[in-house]
């Protein structure tokens, strides 16, 4: 296990399970990510690993098992899941951008309506976090004029926005070009640097071994193996780890 | 191909280039687009001729008919019918009130939110100086010739009009006493009753029976004032006094005073000797009469200035409908006689509109950055609607806004106030029917579903009908409620019905991802909905709900199926209602026409002017 950095986990699920109509997508997960953990989670397409992390902040609705999120169990309650949400936030493989507004009304939107902050206070911020991922000059332009990169940055911006403690990021270079996927990646290091507790779906190995405490494989709808990237890549233990890393590397 | 040059193959382009020339005067400017577009292949020229000569055939004959021979009286002269209906008379200025509070209000709206274009700014300008202009230059054109008809069989009318100190006017009697002649003008003489009897004549007269040549038709005029009093002519025959015979002539009279005159026409039939009643046709030609819309007009627009008009038995009035000839009327004339009336009745309206509408701007313009100014404007159009409904029906009793029922609303004001209820209520109706019928909950689901599948398959000409019958039938309560009132619920179901379809529309194609990256925000139901859905579902079908507002103004006009008066009701009820303007049906329905497609075509103007601006020009999603 990696060492922690503090003593209850942020994020606990116990025997989780879901299904899609009959077909089982997660079987038994048991995972707990500390506070400001990286957590990198690989598999191939159809192993449940995106549904896992979109389980985390109830998108998708898990049907056995334990979600504890900062203290919070999700259930059916509905202020809880609104509690959760708040304090996650979530990038998606297609970005996800609001085309009718501009970058900053993006990035400023959930503040004024969640959090319900002043107008000039969302947009400073927001101005602000924009700056961060490198594009406060694209700020009065609408996301279908950006570049698939900037328009991802643009969206870990907004998620950045309602100061989470925990960031989800779906697969969030698979849909950019090869040239793009360098930019996105470097906001994403340079905010673990800064203590941010993330969970990575991607398939960016380097990404993985360069910043992830632990590396957890799916396959078929369960974990397969967790460790530290060194064990990882240089002492896999279980077959399909091993397969699975002779196809990517 | 190698030995083909040989070293003393070469070019060397000259130091100096060329000087840059024209390109051909047949591939730019008009003459390069006519050729590029309407041009440009055979077929394209034959279709651009055939079609050109179709419609310029058209234009052409639409034209010529409407300014030589139509009579747009109808519409100007019953303008206040066709603005407002039977509304009454003395309250007419309420709505007047309405339509100065409106157009200021929108001048303060383009000020604050919009911009005034130059191009609009200027044809404002022209626009106003041509209705000044227009009556000042018609002033110039001689007035029309009236035709005073002699018949037989029938004693001549006495002819009344008003006239002014110093005016000049003349009277010429002409015998018609050759056949064809007659034929000519009696067939274009636009008085029914004389040209039915002169088609039964002629019959005669082609057969040989009568001959009109032989008829000695002997008539004496004499100009009488107010008083009875015979006025001296200044040339023709005798003192004050015309016997003409087949010869004819004329006299020429300058009005001693202003006041009401009198043409006495009388026929001396004991001079015509054995033929006596069937004596012949003659005109007696008056120049220089102002004419009026109608007897009626004529009459009541001088009481006021010159007292009652003399009693005199068979009186006929200066009336521009019963005198004129078809096809007889110049471009002058048709600027004189149709354009000038319109335009006097119009230019004050005109003219204190556009200067509200200019105060209104440049108030908006120099307050567009003060917030007070900006929330004043929102409120004034928010208050608008119950400030404008109060004004317009008044109160029972109340001694300055007495009660006007909505039943006599009526004409453009109905139609207006029921596309504007229908729009402003059926809107927010649409979106929540198509919202239920997306809805998860299957009681809502369902209820919005048979709702709106119910109206769909229903027409509208029924739910008026059952607006009007079926449903204070069931529910007493609703009895009691207003007739108008009725309709716009009726209308406003109906176009709700429809524009959930089109909403639904717009919601299918908003991508799942929207509602996931808004719920991973934290944004609640009614928020995403609010703030991510909507936005983007409606700016996607502006042009099919743009389509149904139009759809819904034009269907307004099926109240009058049901008792309503407005616009084409109240038009139907004058050509129909008035004996005067039932030969005008043509140019009323006509007139309508143009109304209704520039709202129609203003209206999607704004929806398209609406899809290109701000994130609909270049969303992408």
């Amino acid at each position: 296990m990696a060492e922690t950095k503090a003593s209850e986990p942020i994020i606990s699920c116990r025997r989780v399970n879901k299904w899609f109509g009959n077909f089982h997508v997660l079987k038994d997960v048991d995972l707990e990510v500390m506070p400001q953990e990286v957590v990198v989670i690989i598999g191939p397409s159809g192993s449940g690993k995106s549904t896992f992390i979109r389980c985390i902040n109830r998108l998708e609705e898990h049907q056995e098992g334990q979600i504890i999120v900062d203290g919070i169990e999700l259930s059916h309650d509905v202020r809880n899941i609104a509690a959760i949400r708040s304090e996650i936030g979530m990038v998606f493989q297609q970005f996800n951008l609001f085309p009718h507004l501009t970058v900053l009304d993006n990035v400023a939107l959930a503040p004024r309506y969640v959090r319900r902050q002043p107008r000039r206070v969302a947009e400073e911020t927001a101005l602000q976090l924009l700056e961060r991922v490198g594009i406060p000059e694209q700020a009065r332009k609408y996301p279908g004029q950006l570049s698939g990169g900037q328009q991802q940055r643009v969206a870990i911006a907004r998620a950045l926005a309602m100061q989470p403690k925990i960031m989800l990021f779906d697969e969030p270079t698979s849909a950019l070009d090869p040239e793009m996927i360098k930019e996105v990646l470097d906001v994403m290091k340079q905010l673990a640097q800064s203590g941010m507790t993330m969970l990575v779906v991607t398939h960016e190995m380097g990404f993985a071994r360069e910043v992830a405490d632990r590396i957890v494989l799916f396959d078929e709808g369960r974990i397969v193996e967790m460790g530290t990237p060194e064990h990882f890549f240089t002492n896999p233990q279980h077959e399909r780890t091993k397969l699975f890393l002779s196809q990517i590397l | 191909m190698r030995g083909r040059y040989t070293d003393s193959d070469f070019y060397v382009a000259p130091l100096e280039s060329p000087p840059s020339r024209r390109p051909p005067i047949t591939s730019v400017g008009p003459l390069g687009w006519l050729r590029a577009n309407l041009f440009s292949s055979k077929v394209n020229s034959m279709a651009t001729l055939v079609m050109g000569a179709l419609i310029g055939w058209f234009l052409w004959s639409f034209l010529s008919w409407s300014v030589r021979s139509a009579q747009w009286g109808v519409i100007y002269h019953n303008l206040r019918l066709v603005t407002s209906g039977l509304y009454d008379r003395q309250e007419i200025w309420r709505m007047e009130l309405v339509a100065g509070i409106l157009v200021l209000l929108s001048g303060l709206g383009l000020g604050v939110w919009g911009r005034l274009s130059r191009g609009v700014f200027i044809a404002v300008l022209v626009i106003l100086l041509i209705l000044v202009i227009v009556p000042v230059l018609a002033a110039r054109v001689p007035e029309p010739t009236i035709y005073v008809l002699v018949e037989p069989q029938r004693a001549p009318p006495d002819f009344v009009f008003v006239g002014l100190k110093g005016q000049e006017v003349s009277f010429t009697f002409d015998p018609l006493t050759d056949t064809q002649d007659a034929d000519e003008r009696l067939l274009g003489f636009v008085e029914t009753q004389a040209r039915t009897e002169w088609s039964i004549r002629a019959a005669e007269v082609r057969a040989g029976d009568l001959d009109l040549g032989q008829y000695n038709l002997t008539v004496s005029l004499r100009l009488l004032d107010r008083q009875g009093r015979p006025l001296t002519s200044q040339a023709g025959s005798g003192v004050g006094d015309f016997a003409g015979n087949p010869a004819g002539g004329t006299l020429h009279y300058t009005l001693p005073a202003d006041g009401w005159y009198v043409l006495e026409v009388r026929r001396d039939d004991s001079a015509n000797g054995s033929v006596g009643d069937n004596a012949g046709y003659a005109w007696i030609r008056v120049h220089g009469v102002e004419t009026f819309a109608s007897q009626e007009a004529a009459a009541q627009a001088r009481v006021e200035q010159f007292g009652e008009p003399p009693a005199v038995e068979r009186a006929l009035f200066a009336d521009e409908n019963s005198y004129r000839f078809e096809g007889a009327r110049s471009v002058a004339e048709f600027f004189s006689l149709q354009v000038t009336p319109l335009f006097k009745r119009i230019v004050m309206p005109c003219f204190v509109g556009a200067l509200l509408f200019f105060n209104g701007w440049v108030i908006g313009t120099l307050g567009k950055r003060e917030r007070a100014v900006r929330r004043a404007v929102l409120g004034g159009w928010i208050l608008s609607a119950p400030v404008i409904l109060i004004i317009l029906r008044g109160f029972e009793g109340s001694r300055t806004l007495p009660l006007v029922p909505t039943s006599v609303w009526g004409g453009l004001l109905l139609t207006i106030l029921l596309t504007v209820v229908g729009i402003v209520a059926s809107f927010p109706l649409g979106v929540a029917l198509a919202l239920g019928r997306r809805s998860e909950l299957p009681a809502i689901k369902w209820t919005c579903t048979l709702f709106i599948e119910t109206v769909r398959g229903v027409p509208l000409i029924t739910i008026l009908f059952m607006a009007k019958q079926i449903v204070p039938f069931f529910w007493s309560a609703l009895s009691g409620l207003d007739l108008a009132i009725r309709m716009m619920i009726g209308v406003t179901l109906f176009s709700a019905a429809y524009l959930a379809e089109n909403v639904r529309g717009g919601l299918q194609i908003i991508p799942y991802g929207q509602i996931e990256a808004a719920r991973a925000l934290g944004l609640n139901p009614a928020l995403t909905t609010t703030l991510i859905v909507l936005p983007q579902a409606l700016r996607a079908v502006i042009p099919a709900i743009v389509g149904q507002f139009i759809s819904l103004f034009k269907d307004t006009s099926l109240v009058a199926v049901v008792g309503l008066f407005e616009l084409v009701g109240i038009v139907d009820r004058i050509v129909s209602g008035q004996a005067i303007y039932r030969p005008y049906q043509r140019e009323a329905y006509i007139v309508i026409a143009i109304i209704y497609f520039v709202i129609s075509y203003a209206m999607s103007d704004v929806s398209r002017r609406l899809e290109q601006s701000g994130a609909g020009s270049i969303r992408r999603l």
